[in-house]
């Protein structure tokens, strides 16, 4: 046996614990999911179980037109949308927070820290706050909106159709963000400077040093944070469902809520077991696309 | 010494908590916002039963059924629950709650078993009777009197009509909200009471008892024009678009829009119309609280409320029933509902007719005489909890222009249909 086989089975062994684990946590509630998905089992009925009806869940939800609206809600509104205003507006925090500017005016630090507060308050407590702000009848923002005369009436940002996703976003963003402008600054931070150097005595302006040194050097860490922010937000649910409870009516009802919905509102868990497997077949193409661009390559170099 | 310090200091801990000397320990789940008051009941109930210990559980009610449901279905949950009027019959069925009918024969409540209110709802399927009505209740309307004056308006409406006209008069007179009422579609939306009262009121049911089955007893013509009524409030702007976000009857910006003199008409159930009365007497000491509560208006037939209130049930995986029955016993005698829970009437018919409601809160006491119980809603095999559900989502649906009215009820009756034919 050579060096190299016996590496390779002691790595095996090694991983073989996490192996089981991931088996028992996550393989067995899964086929449990997919059992569960192919019953009428409903919350009222758990006791005795459901009763198998094949793929009918799966055949109303394809031919459901509510179920594509709650698709595009979740892969437009709450991830796309989302995603890429964070990566872009994250990308120019981390700009600003790595200028010479802030430096010279000793603002560095301060910036920091205050990057650091929407990322320190709870989920939870930062969609209660935007509720507050956003309020309709008594909102902070609706006040100074009237009192610099931008807007005649108060808006109900998060009942209106035409608000509520732009407010929504709003919310996701600035509670997630600091995150990703802090990962976008330590790649910032880590460009050797004498690349940059090089590029300025060839000539090279600001704009060119950006797009030609900068963006692929932190082009890595863009394509992991954008793919792990997909992760988290496709995911999501808390967000959407205490700002707004998939309303109005179910216009912002995404994937997550809607699982919630079928399964603990109107207590169709066969249902809405079904919805999940969908939902975890999307997440898997995702998974797919990060074990390529990422994780293969550096379990290449392990083994 | 250290350990002999630690030792003593547990035991009084545990001496101090009572749990160690009870022989019964049981958990009482409350839903109300009254948990302090409740607590100081099961200390009185402590107190007379030296040998039961209780633990107060605060929770709330738009999760409290599901929440319920998950843990009896795993063999847990509190022992004694608090359940709505129309719960039992389902959670009696799914198994979770424990059949009372022993107990009533054994050691019958109060006045006995026909003097509770709406007992009927806490039988389920296999006549197992799964709930003791611990108190009742019904909505009703909640003027604010001065802003009324300030609009020239005289008297409450009789009326759909006429509270639409009341609504938009305050809003054109005095800039106000006129009838604000919660049009979010949010879980246990309070658009299904009001679409529910203008139905009763003008000669439909959305379910019917139909020969030995039951049947939708409304057109889709009939749920549309339910839709167009109460949107017709947002479209004009007396009820603001900021109640399309706005699900539960007790949210913050009713309550502190009848308190501060923001709105000018509500429709709540009398522990909300009450707090209202109280919050305003609290920031105008010695001044007269400027409400009065009236009937819910009429339409085509007589005004029409369903007969609410609350339940307690004992849970199926209780180790100690004969403790939660005595918990039940002792929490639905009137005298300590009128000591700890006040803002709730007993569900019992003698101690019932014996309360004075008062001038301003007459309204309930009227409404409350025509109060109905859900009757086919809760025979039917469809549950009420998804039937109110969907009627929130149709009429969001079609408040938000997402639907329209008629394409919103199509898909409500159908959805009632099937429910009704599984």
């Amino acid at each position: 046996m050579n060096v190299e086989a016996h590496d390779r089975r002691f790595i095996v062994l090694m991983l073989a614990p996490i192996f089981l684990f991931l088996v028992f946590f996550y393989g067995y509630p899964t086929a449990l999911n997919l059992y569960y998905s192919l019953t009428d089992l409903s919350l009222l009925g758990m006791k005795e179980g459901g009763t198998y009806v094949g793929l009918e869940h799966y055949a109303d939800l394809l031919t459901s037109k509510d179920f594509y609206r709650t698709l595009w809600n979740t892969l437009f509104w709450l991830t796309g949308v989302s995603v890429v205003i964070r990566l872009v507006l994250g990308l120019g925090l981390a700009l600003l927070l790595n200028s010479a500017t802030l430096k010279r005016y000793r603002l560095t630090t301060i910036s920091r820290l205050l990057l650091l507060v929407p990322w320190a308050t709870p989920p939870i407590v930062a969609v209660v706050v935007w509720r507050w702000l956003l309020d309709g009848r008594q909102g902070m923002i609706n006040k100074f909106l009237m009192n610099i005369g931008v807007i005649d009436e108060p808006v109900a940002f998060l009942a209106n159709v035409n608000t509520v996703w732009p407010a929504l976003i709003t919310i996701i963003v600035w509670n997630t963000l600091p995150l990703v402008t802090l990962t976008f600054l330590a790649g910032l931070q880590s460009v050797p400077d004498e690349l940059h150097e090089a590029a300025e005595m060839d000539g090279a302006g600001p704009i060119h040093r950006f797009f030609h040194v900068t963006l692929p050097h932190l082009m890595p860490s863009i394509v992991i944070m954008g793919l792990l922010l997909v992760f988290w937000t496709f995911n999501n649910f808390i967000y959407v469902w205490l700002a707004t409870g998939a309303g109005p009516g179910l216009f912002t009802n995404v994937l997550a809520t809607d699982i919630y919905i079928k399964g603990f509102v109107d207590f169709h868990l066969g249902y809405s077991s079904a919805v999940g497997m969908v939902m975890a077949g999307i997440m898997a193409i995702f998974g797919v696309i990060y074990f390529r661009l990422v994780a293969l390559r550096e379990f290449k170099d392990v083994l | 010494m250290t350990f002999k310090f630690t030792a003593a200091a547990t035991a009084i801990a545990l001496f101090a908590s009572g749990a160690v000397w009870a022989d019964s320990n049981i958990i009482f789940r409350f839903n109300d916002p009254e948990s302090e008051a409740m607590r100081a009941a099961l200390d009185e109930f402590e107190v007379e039963n030296p040998d039961i210990s209780v633990e107060l559980q605060s929770f709330a009610w738009s999760e409290a059924r599901q929440q319920f449901l998950r843990e009896a279905a795993v063999g847990e949950g509190p022992d004694v629950v608090h359940i709505a009027f129309v719960w039992p019959r389902d959670l009696g069925t799914a198994g979770a709650l424990y059949p009372l009918n022993e107990f009533w024969e054994e050691a019958p409540l109060q006045a006995g078993y026909d003097d509770f209110i709406a007992s009927n709802l806490a039988i389920g399927a296999d006549g197992g009777i799964y709930g003791v009505p611990w108190t009742t209740d019904t909505w009703a309307m909640l003027y604010r009197t001065d802003i009324m004056e300030d609009a020239g308006i005289t008297a409450p409406a009789k009326n759909w009509d006429e509270l639409r006209d009341i609504s938009r008069t305050i809003h054109e007179e005095t800039g106000k909200i006129g009838f604000g009422f919660p049009a979010g579609s949010g879980v246990q939306s309070t658009i299904w009471f009001l679409a529910n009262y203008y139905w009763w009121s003008n000669g439909s049911a959305l379910v019917k008892a139909d020969g030995d089955g039951f049947d939708v007893g409304i057109t889709e013509a009939q749920i549309a024009e339910a839709m167009e009524y109460f949107d017709s409030y947002m479209k004009e702007g007396h009820n603001p678009q900021s109640m399309l976000g706005v699900t539960d009857w007790y949210d913050p910006a009713i309550i502190e829009g009848m308190t501060n003199g923001d709105q000018g008409v509500a429709i709540v159930p009398p522990q909300q119309a009450r707090e209202i009365i109280a919050a305003y007497e609290k920031r105008h000491p010695g001044e007269e609280a400027p409400f009065i509560s009236a009937m819910v208006p009429a339409g085509s037939e007589a005004s029409s409320t369903h007969l609410g209130g609350r339940m307690l049930g004992i849970n199926s995986n209780s180790d100690e029933p004969e403790a939660a029955w005595k918990l039940i016993e002792f929490l639905t005698r009137p005298e300590i509902i009128a000591k700890y829970y006040g803002n709730q009437f007993p569900a019992q018919q003698t101690p019932l007719a014996q309360i004075d409601f008062g001038a301003t809160m007459s309204g309930f006491a009227e409404q409350l005489a025509v109060a109905r119980t859900w009757g086919a809603y809760s025979d039917g095999p469809a549950q009420i909890g998804s039937m109110w559900n969907e009627t929130g989502r149709m009429f969001g649906s079609a408040f938000i222009g997402e639907r329209s009215y008629d394409e919103a009820a199509e898909e409500l009756l159908n959805t009632v249909k099937d429910m009704l034919d599984k």
